[in-house]
């Protein structure tokens, strides 16, 4: 219990950090900071609507520290600033609402991927040296190392453009209306394949490598060869023992991993059309729209921190060395 | 001698190289009665851990046990088992007990869970049975039953190497390998142990390959020692022969470098 | 070195690199266009004349191609270089130095590691506004030396104990010539695997900023072509040598550099080094040599 509320304070000091460096950041450019922030919004919004952006930001008249607590003052009551492509719209439903698509696609990749990925990781170190092991790794090689924006750009040019069996684009047929309907969640997986395809391809290596070398590493322990030496069945024995314990270090390597999982996503949304984060960020950088690119990067953070939070108590679950502590 | 328990014959092990072998085994002999203690001493990287595992074939690639080698069991060649066969034979006939002690059992799984998987595949037992015969295990070795769903971590080193025991004990095995059991223990505990073991050997009538460097240590335990050298099997006789009168010049310089035993421990 | 080149993973990862090296350096021989002038009409396929075709302002795709491949490496390199180096001198300080210096830097490098990499680049780019590739190389060298940091840090540990380090104290050794010349050269094989991770990390992400827009447009380099491309929406209207040729390319590097960091990693860790005496082996036992 100790153990995860450290890691909450810690979470919370990261995320704070994350703020700072989104107060800092259009103070430092060479200028005047209000000017670079809201120039694009020009002469389209209204006087009374720039003011209150302003003080969103802490562009009020007092000392910089005073400054600063406004912002994290609005920030934490929940108050990212209006966007400016979008105007009125705050910045908070327009990421919120793309936040629902982005972690409903990053989320299914991610478990497809890590199941996977590891049970190959698995099977692969158990035959060390076979010629699944052979196959497996070099094509987690070729995985991890294409760039996700290149894995995206030819999978959709091979099962979109040249094949024509998924829909290049959006995630749902844009004449249905959003509703819980059969066809509606049909539209919306049959739209998620090739992304999910692409996400999955550039995810799976990295957790197929890593569960691969955790397994082998663990090989020679001795519980591992008493567990043979006890009659068990191999199956018992790559799963319960040498798996079992090899999943503690990916999972914590996966904490890491999560950072890659989201630039990979926001990437194959762009490519794809897909009306997560990654798109909307697309469009904010397009049209110089601030608050929104500011926004998304506590958002991203949150939602990182929470991601490495649910990989803490999973560990913490999978460790019974840690459930005392 | 009776017909031996076990009997090694001209076993040679090679870890094999990119072109150059390894002989970590040379065509060693030795038979094990029932019920005797056998012991295998010599310095590590001289052989003895490798004779261990081969009898229960726990070896790898590039371990490569040569041809001619023979390790008899009860009169039934170990090396010819099918897998199946092979699996029914490990820990019924031959149980194991591992150099550390901190590092034989599973952190992850519950000690009644360690218990559970031998005797379910073994004799098929359900998990109220399996948890009944743990405590009768448990209890042999002084470990207080209800700690059974405690996890490996929770307990002290001697007592994680008393489990181990515990669970040798669990089928009732012919042979007990017994691989530098006490190495990783102090002084104290390693002597407990020892005594348990020699109760417990006393009671279900099991043999004993015992292995280790400590010479001294070995001569208070067993009824036969064999010295190893450089893969091979230099010298074989009774402990109080291996004692007060060693043949072979490496006997003779492993004692001297035991100078503080002279005098008083066998009797 | 020697044990680099005997390994078959590495000798091909190293042939790719040198190759796309071999092509960058030789440019101006390979080709007579200047891959920003329009030199034919926009999108023309594959040709005697062009042969990867022309982008949709009419520029030659394999001029930008070669080109384009010296601004990917010395992005590549470059900022590979930066953060393997603040990576490694944090590592080595707070692993080596321990108490106050350790807690903060150990605390900051976990705090970078937790706010999310992208994001934060397309932040800093997009308040820089168009920047360029040497921008970009700076920015990338300030934001992911975390994990490098980390792992060195850990080494450094270990190595601190060593023997030749409490010698060296014992003589009174002033404290930054046993973090360079007894710890550094102790700590060689972590920092080779950061600087391979850390280029490949570094072309992948000067290609992903950008395609996202937010390079300079008018940088010739693997990634402002994918931008271009898309921004042409070259799949769409059936151009696919213009986006699918800087696709291929980042791709191969991406593998040449992967092989390479496997490669090494199987040479600093032997137990995951699958080697040739299983093949004689599994000959041996096949022969009745003996068994298992």
């Amino acid at each position: 219990m100790a153990f995860l509320l450290r890691r909450l304070v810690f979470y919370m000091a990261a995320f704070i950090a994350a703020a700072t460096i989104n107060f800092f950041l259009p103070r430092l450019m060479p200028g005047d900071p209000v000017r670079l922030m809201f120039s694009s919004a020009g002469a389209e919004l209204p006087p009374e609507s720039l003011a209150a952006l302003k003080l969103t930001f802490g562009f009020v008249d007092g000392p910089l520290w005073q400054q600063y607590l406004t912002y994290l003052g609005s920030i934490f009551t929940g108050d990212l600033g209006r966007s400016i492509k979008y105007f009125p719209l705050p910045v908070t439903s327009v990421l919120g609402h793309a936040l629902v698509w982005t972690v409903g696609l990053m989320g299914t990749a991610t478990i497809i991927s890590f199941a996977l990925g590891t049970f190959l990781g698995i099977v692969a170190a158990w035959r060390r040296g076979s010629r699944f092991d052979v196959i497996v790794s070099v094509g987690a090689i070729f995985a991890t190392s294409v760039p996700a924006v290149v894995t995206s750009l030819i999978v959709l040019f091979i099962f979109g453009f040249t094949l024509g069996w998924f829909p290049n684009g959006y995630a749902a047929d844009p004449s249905l209306d959003p509703a819980f309907s059969f066809q509606y969640i049909g539209s919306i997986i049959y739209h998620g394949i090739l992304p999910m395809i692409t996400l999955c391809t550039v995810l799976i290596g990295g957790f197929t490598v890593t569960m691969r070398n955790n397994m082998i590493n663990l090989l020679g322990e001795d519980y591992i060869v008493m567990a043979r030496a006890k009659g068990l069945s191999d199956r018992h024995v790559m799963l319960w023992y040498a798996a079992r314990n090899a999943l503690l270090p990916t999972v914590s390597s996966l904490a890491i991993a999560i950072g890659t999982i989201l630039g990979g996503s926001l990437v194959t949304e762009v490519v794809y059309n897909y009306p997560g984060l990654g798109n909307i960020l697309y469009q904010a950088i397009l049209a110089r729209d601030y608050p929104v690119i500011q926004g998304q990067l506590l958002i991203m953070t949150a939602t990182m921190l929470v991601a490495n939070f649910i990989v803490d108590v999973s560990y913490v679950l999978l460790d019974p060395r840690l459930k005392g502590a | 001698m009776s017909e031996p328990l076990l009997s090694v014959k001209n076993l040679t092990i090679d870890y094999i190289g990119e072109e150059k072998d390894f002989r970590a085994v040379d065509d060693v002999s030795f038979d094990i009665a029932p019920g005797e203690v056998f012991g295998l001493a010599g310095e590590s990287g001289c052989g003895k851990s490798t004779i261990a595992f081969a009898i229960s074939r726990l070896h790898k690639p590039p371990a490569l046990i040569r041809k001619g080698s023979r390790i008899l069991l009860a009169g039934r060649d170990v090396l010819d088992l099918d897998p199946k066969a092979l699996a029914d034979f490990r820990w019924r006939e031959v149980a194991m007990v591992f150099q550390s002690a901190m590092n034989s059992l599973n952190p992850v799984l519950r000690i009644e869970d360690q218990f559970y998987d031998v005797l379910r595949t073994h004799k098929g037992m359900t998990r109220a049975q399996a948890r009944e015969r743990a405590a009768e295990m448990l209890r042999l070795v002084d470990i207080p039953p209800d700690r059974m769903s405690n996890y490996p971590h929770q307990f002290s080193g001697g007592m994680r190497q008393r489990i181990v025991i515990a669970i040798c004990m669990a089928l009732n095995p012919k042979l007990v390998v017994m691989d530098e059991p006490t190495t990783a223990l102090d002084v104290v505990v390693q002597r407990e142990i020892l005594q348990r073991i020699n109760e417990l050997r006393k009671e279900f009538g099991f043999s004993v390959l015992f292995i280790t460097h400590d010479l001294g240590l070995m001569v208070q335990f067993c009824d036969r020692i064999g010295i190893m050298l450089a893969g091979k099997l230099v010298e074989q006789n009774e402990a109080a022969a291996i004692y007060k009168a060693p043949q072979h010049d490496y006997t003779k310089k492993l004692w001297a470098s035991f100078p503080s035993l002279h005098g008083g421990v066998l009797s | 070195m020697k044990s680099l080149l005997r390994n078959r993973k590495a000798l091909i990862g190293l042939v790719i690199i040198l190759l796309i090296i071999l092509m960058a350096i030789a440019a101006p021989l390979l080709t007579q266009y200047d891959p920003n002038a329009r030199t034919g009409r926009p999108h023309q396929p594959p040709s005697m004349d062009h042969i990867l075709g022309t982008t949709r302002i009419g520029q030659d795709v394999f001029a930008r191609l070669i080109y384009g491949a010296r601004t990917s490496l010395a992005v590549g390199f470059g900022a590979g270089l930066l953060i393997t180096a603040v990576g490694t001198a944090l590592g080595i300080i707070s692993g080596y130095r321990g108490g106050k210096t350790d807690e903060v830097i150990s605390f900051f490098t976990n705090m970078v590691l937790v706010v999310p990499n992208l994001p934060l680049l397309l932040v800093l780019a997009a308040f820089i506004g168009q920047a360029s590739p040497l921008v970009i190389a700076l920015i990338l060298g300030a934001t992911s030396w975390a994990w490098g940091a980390r792992v060195t840090r850990a080494e450094t540990l270990s190595v601190k104990q060593k023997d030749f380090v409490k010698s060296a104290e014992m003589m009174g050794e002033p404290q930054w010539r046993i973090m360079t010349f007894e710890i550094f050269p102790n700590v060689i094989s972590i920092v080779g695997i950061n600087f391979i991770g850390s280029v490949i990390f570094a072309i992948i992400t000067e290609a992903t900023l950008e395609f996202l827009g937010l390079g300079d447009p008018r940088a010739v380099s693997w990634g402002t072509m994918l931008y271009n491309a898309q921004k042409a929406s070259a799949l769409s209207v059936g151009a696919w040598w213009d986006i699918l040729t800087p696709c291929f390319a980042l791709a191969f590097l991406g593998i040449g550099m992967s092989l390479l960091n496997f490669a090494v990693d199987e040479i600093a860790n032997p137990r995951l080094r699958t080697g040739n005496h299983l093949k004689r082996w599994s000959l041996l036992v096949r022969s009745g040599e003996g068994r298992l």
